[in-house]
């Protein structure tokens, strides 16, 4: 083998760990999840009339950095009577899941940074692997609140997960795999969305991740009106910034999956404006998100559960056997 | 080439990435407890929250009576759910039959919600 060759495998080889350490990996990645936070809070507070984050940067853009330094500058107090080991890997693992999902999803090409067939899958039991974890971190911290919105999690979980298995199984069925980066390039491939062909689709896996996010009509597991701040009660300094960070981790996740399942993804006329493409589609979808967390009163847990089960799975399932139908 | 092509394998595997997640929120948790103000601990301080009430810190038990039906219905339609998915490749009746044993379990669980 030629000197030249060897250098080329070498480059390439360096050019796969600076894309998923730097770019459009993890330290963009996280950059992002901070700017989707400043977004969602400035959107809300706007249509609130507020004015919202201000001060910190131009029009208060540093205010989700300033706020995580702020945590991991306090003090950090571990009570009582929990169970420490879990007590301090929950929060490492509720921020390391959603990054690790965020690398499955494409964002500034075609193809995600880590892809393989049946990756959906893997997403959706990651997604599932948050929830659980949920309910661990309430109830390691051996606090009344903290128990009732660990149980409160694990219940709305049993809720929404199935629907939102079910919607985002939906655009694999039609594109014909499993695997992300094909359904995007099904959707560049035929120039046809997945929400044209599956709007009922699309609007049960958006509510499905309000759940999932704890976002407002669906913020039953921290309620702070009723169970002062639910599974998060007990976590206090850099263990409440990671979770806040996690939070906006999943935020991105969930806007960049939507993208990518049902608006034809990263797919650009020209690959470097792939990124612009992502950014404009994912930060819709987070202002449908917002506009939705601006727009509702909190669900009782049990109004929650019954209308999963009583509307959205066997809408879910319709829409299914409708695309299976116009398949075959 | 070949040990270039397997780092470029390595680096692109989920083990790996899930392997940097970790250590970025490892090295955020280090980094708080460096630069996190330290107090000294008190009675009051190392209790556990309960509105200013004296509960004394304990696993609270949960009842699983009402989580077990509905966990028996998400475990029925998450198989549903990935059956279909993982039957992509062979539509036909052999899925829609799966599908309809399924429907039946889920009558005959009917009766448990009812109680």
């Amino acid at each position: 083998m030629t000197e030249q060759a060897l250098e080329l495998v070498w480059l390439e080889a360096l050019n796969a760990i600076v894309s998923l350490l730097i770019y459009p990996g993890v330290a963009f990645l996280v950059l992002l999840s901070l700017f989707y936070e400043w977004v969602d809070r400035k959107f809300v507070a706007r249509l609130q009339n507020r004015y919202g984050p201000l001060y910190t940067g131009p029009s208060g853009i540093l205010q989700p950095l300033a706020d995580i330094v702020k945590l991991l500058s306090k003090e950090d107090i571990e009570p009582r009577g929990i169970d420490r080991g879990l007590f301090r890997t929950i929060p490492i693992l509720m921020l390391a899941i959603p990054l690790l999902g965020l690398l499955l999803v494409p964002i500034a090409s075609q193809t995600a940074l880590i892809a393989f067939e049946g990756d959906l899958i893997f997403i959706i039991f990651l997604l599932t692997v948050v929830a659980a974890s949920v309910f661990l971190a309430g109830y390691t911290s051996a606090n009344r609140f903290g128990a009732i919105g660990g149980v409160r999690a694990a219940l709305q979980m049993l809720g929404y997960e199935v629907p939102l298995s079910v919607s985002l199984i939906g655009p694999a069925v039609i594109a014909g795999s499993l695997s992300i980066s094909k359904i995007v390039e099904w959707q560049r491939h035929t120039g046809l969305w997945m929400i044209l062909m599956q709007p009922v689709g699309f609007a049960i896996s958006i509510l499905c991740f309000l759940a999932e996010l704890e976002r407002i009509p669906f913020d039953i597991p921290e309620a702070e009106t009723e169970i002062v701040a639910g599974w998060m009660t007990e976590y206090s300094g850099r263990k409440l910034a990671l979770l806040r960070l996690a939070t906006d981790v999943e935020t991105v996740l969930a806007c960049g999956l939507l993208t990518a399942l049902y608006l034809g993804g990263p797919a650009a006329p020209t690959p470097w404006l792939s990124i612009a493409w992502f950014l404009v589609k994912s930060i819709a979808v987070l202002l449908i998100i917002s506009n939705l967390r601006a727009l509702f009163a909190r669900f009782r847990i049990d109004q929650m559960i019954s209308g999963c089960w009583k509307y959205l799975v066997p809408l879910s399932m319709l829409q299914l056997i409708a695309v299976e139908f116009m398949m075959g | 080439m070949e040990f270039g092509a397997g780092v470029q394998d390595i680096v692109t595997s989920v083990p790996f990435g899930f392997v940097v997640a970790v250590l970025l929120g490892l090295c955020l948790y280090w980094l708080g407890g460096k630069i996190s103000a330290k107090g000294k601990p008190s009675d009051g301080k190392l209790a556990s929250y309960a509105c200013g009430e004296e509960l004394p810190a304990e696993k609270v038990q949960v009842n699983l009576q009402t989580f077990f039906v509905y966990a028996v219905y998400f475990v029925i339609f998450d198989i549903l759910a990935f059956m279909l998915a993982t039957s992509l490749t062979s539509p036909g009746i052999l899925p829609a039959a799966y599908a309809l044993i399924m429907l039946l379990a889920v009558a005959l669980l009917l009766p448990l919600i009812r109680r």
